[in-house]
């Protein structure tokens, strides 16, 4: 019953609509049509009645001496004289009785002859009273009168009425009310769609840009189609190329602040990678020093240049790994152990300066259908806010496995914890959620943005040991999966 | 409702023959009550006829009894009003008390009150002042004789009919029967053609017809006659005669009456009307006519 309801309820208005229409037009012309076919067989029923009366009444007065005589030839005569034109042309079989039955005169002498008895079948049809019986079925009325001389009862006249005409004509009357409500049904109910079809068609467009709107396109509707609106319509086309009109607007505010986002923390990246090339630079000089200095002793020399080769080799991978996140390369490539990896190295700057510990597990098999760069965005971005938060000499812990169709990523620190709107943020749909327009939750923001652009989601809850542990769980599209292992 | 005299008698009524004939033949109380009561007197001296007739005879054409009127007021140069009753009994009672001049009556009420009356004429039918009786059954009907008929329904048109009643009767008594005791039930439809009607209709299962009436239906109204069959025919007995009482048989007015029907084949107005009843004319005839008519009243009367 639920299920059909919902069922009806999907179905479109430019549907339902006429639908109803037709449906309401069915049930009055039932009503009306019940309403005039009992009016119209009460009526006959009365009319016929009232000839009956007069008939039987007529035939009574005229009859009665000849039946006190039993004169079956005047009784016969006055039966046929008044068989024909007394009701309306109707055919009429009467047949006149003594009170116990015995047949003086019928209209058909060889149906019922005369001294013969009334045949009890038929005498059965005859209503006590001498009422009128309607028999619809054998197309009939019988009706009875009794005949009465100075009080005392001398015999009955039967009438059997065809009324076959009178139920042709109700027939007729309700064929034409069907083929008149059918008809009149039909084209209101095609009226009705024309016209709902016609009033629903701005709603049309209205779906039509909505649709259009989820691939991400919001466009106004054209200045051309609402002027023909002068309705409410026109007003909800203007709403709604306002609401276009600020979407649109806070899209292009996003993606502004996501840019200076990436900058931000693009130039935090590089203060760090300045210390990351800084730092071995000190032994790289003191190593060329001591090959100036030493330059004949060849130990020496050896191990200089493997202090040269370290220090560059470090050098080279910082370079490698910030050239990785911020040239792009394709944007969809996929994902790789090797991505995650190199984050350790972006971040190694700040797990020093912090003297912190990163417990690194990256169990990530192969390659994954996912691409890679968002994602190494993503979570260098919290493992960046993962070390800021943390105290000095804390641990900072990353993990990524493969949970049955779905990649969990997971950083967890033993910071304060994040304020409840910056939890927020990171929980929303970034897509959705309005961008922070101050500093604070920006990042958070851009995370929970590129998540849900992967339509995965993030998690952020706090430890019970204190701290924060921040969970996404991506899901690895289906036949995709781990491209690598095939 | 139509009067009695009107739907009595010889032979159509105006509802069923076909138009030619019906509008020939055929009439109603009207015409009856403007025949009676009309003005129509040609001779304002001379006293009115008053001319009688039976159900026997046909009663309701009104062109029949207009022509009729017409041509008896012109021959007799007098007025003439023609009077009609339901039952012969009712004409034989005005007949013998002198209140019509004269009357077309049966030869059974003739043959009963012989002494009182004067024949006037006698009506030749195809070529004879005779007729016979008929006994009539369904057409469909299985008697074959008269026998068969014991214990039916039997239609009779008048008590003092002779091819109607009397004929039958004395059929019976000559078997020692009598028709209460032969036929289960019988009645009397007062007119030759009601007869007819009721075994058509299946009301009598027999009755006892005017064979002239019969004859002359049967070219009028043949779907009528067409349901009935002729089971028995009597011998030829004397034709409904024209009779006065016998006060005024030898009256100046008897004659006319007598002269105007002798020779109203040579008038157009009576040819019309001789072939309106399909009779060759009227002639003088003799009481010995009816001698058949007298056997059968004493034979009826001898068995009670």
């Amino acid at each position: 019953m639920i299920g059909l309801r919902q069922r009806i309820g999907a179905w479109p208005t430019t549907l339902k609509v006429p639908l109803i229409v037709a449906v309401l037009m069915v049930a009055i012309s039932v009503v009306l049509s019940n309403k005039v076919l009992l009016r119209q067989s009460e009526t006959q029923q009365r009319h016929l009645e009232e000839l009956t009366a007069a008939y039987l009444d007529g035939l009574s007065a005229s009859i009665e001496p000849h039946v006190l005589r039993e004169d079956i030839w005047e009784i016969f005569d006055q039966l046929e004289r008044a068989r024909s034109g007394s009701l309306g042309a109707r055919a009429v079989n009467s047949i006149v009785t003594r009170p116990d039955g015995r047949i003086l005169a019928a209209s058909d002498p060889r149906a019922f002859p005369s001294q013969g008895q009334l045949p009890p079948p038929l005498g059965a049809r005859f209503a006590a009273g001498g009422a009128l019986v309607l028999d619809e079925a054998a197309g009939k009325a019988f009706t009875r009168r009794a005949l009465s001389y100075q009080g005392r009862p001398m015999g009955w006249i039967y009438a059997e009425i065809d009324i076959r005409d009178l139920l042709l004509e109700r027939r007729e009357v309700l064929v034409t009310l069907i083929l008149t409500n059918v008809l009149l049904t039909l084209l209101f109910a095609g009226l009705g769609t024309l016209a709902v079809q016609r009033m629903l068609r701005p709603i049309g467009t209205l779906a039509k840009h909505l649709d259009r709107g989820r691939g991400g396109d919001m466009e106004p509707i054209p200045e051309a189609e609402i002027g023909a609106q002068h309705s409410e319509f026109g007003r909800l086309f203007r709403r709604y190329n306002a609401m276009v009109e600020a979407m649109n607007e806070r899209e292009a505010l996003a993606a502004r602040l996501a840019e200076e986002e990436k900058l931000a923390s693009l130039g935090r990246l590089a203060s760090g990678m300045a210390h990351e090339i800084n730092n071995p630079l000190g032994g790289m000089f003191n190593a060329i020093d001591t090959i100036e200095r030493h330059d004949g002793d060849p130990l020496v020399r050896r191990g200089s240049l493997a202090i040269l080769k370290r220090g560059l080799l470090g050098i080279r991978e910082v370079v490698r790994a910030a050239l990785v996140s911020y040239k792009g390369g394709e944007p969809d490539r996929p994902l790789t152990p090797a991505d995650l990896d190199d984050l350790r190295v972006l971040v190694r700057h700040e797990v020093q300066r912090r003297r912190l510990t990163l417990v690194w597990h990256n169990e990530l098999p192969a390659s994954l259908a996912l691409p890679g760069p968002p994602i190494r965005q993503a979570v260098l971005n919290l493992l960046l806010n993962a070390c800021a938060a943390s105290p000095m000499a804390g641990e900072v812990r990353f993990a990524a496995s493969l949970q049955g169709a779905a990649l969990a990523l997971t950083i967890k620190d033993r910071g304060p914890g994040l304020p409840p709107d910056v939890a927020a943020l990171l929980e929303s749909d970034g897509r959705e959620a309005t961008p922070p327009l101050e500093g604070r939750g920006l990042g958070a923001w851009m995370v929970s943005r590129l998540v849900g652009e992967l339509g995965g989601r993030v998690r952020a809850r706090a430890r019970e040991a204190g701290g924060t542990a921040i969970e996404i769980v991506l899901p690895v599209g289906e036949g995709s999966g781990l491209r690598d292992v095939a | 409702m139509p009067s009695r005299s009107a739907q009595g008698g010889w032979p159509i009524r105006s509802e069923i023959a076909r138009p030619l004939d019906r509008r020939r033949f055929l009439g109603g109380l009207g015409a009856v009550a403007a025949l009676g009561l009309g003005p129509g007197r040609l001779a304002a001296g001379a006293s009115e006829v008053r001319f009688g007739l039976t159900p026997v005879f046909l009663s309701s054409d009104i062109e029949l009894l207009t022509q009729l009127r017409t041509y008896l007021s012109a021959a007799l140069d007098r007025p003439v009003t023609l009077v009609m009753r339901r039952t012969y009994q009712e004409i034989t009672a005005l007949l013998l008390s002198g209140q019509l001049d004269a009357a077309w009556i049966c030869g059974y009420p003739y043959i009963q009150y012989r002494e009182r009356l004067s024949l006037l004429a006698v009506p030749v039918w195809r070529g004879r002042p005779l007729y016979q009786s008929y006994l009539i059954v369904d057409r469909a009907g299985e008697a074959r004789d008269i026998a068969a008929l014991r214990g039916q329904i039997h239609a009779f048109s008048d008590p003092d009919s002779n091819s109607g009643h009397l004929v039958t009767q004395a059929a019976l008594a000559e078997q020692g029967e009598t028709a209460a005791g032969f036929f289960r039930k019988t009645f009397f439809t007062y007119s030759h053609r009601n007869v007819v009607r009721a075994v058509a209709s299946g009301l009598a299962e027999s009755g006892s017809v005017d064979g002239y009436v019969w004859e002359v239906m049967s070219e009028i109204e043949p779907d009528l006659t067409g349901r009935t069959r002729v089971l028995w025919k009597s011998e030829w007995l004397g034709f409904p005669p024209i009779a006065c009482a016998k006060a005024l048989g030898e009256t100046a007015l008897a004659a006319a009456i007598r002269r105007a029907l002798a020779t109203m084949g040579a008038d157009p107005a009576g040819r019309d009307v001789l072939d309106m009843l399909r009779l060759d004319g009227f002639t003088a005839g003799e009481p010995a006519l009816f001698e058949g008519i007298a056997r059968n009243y004493d034979l009826v009367r001898a068995l009670g």
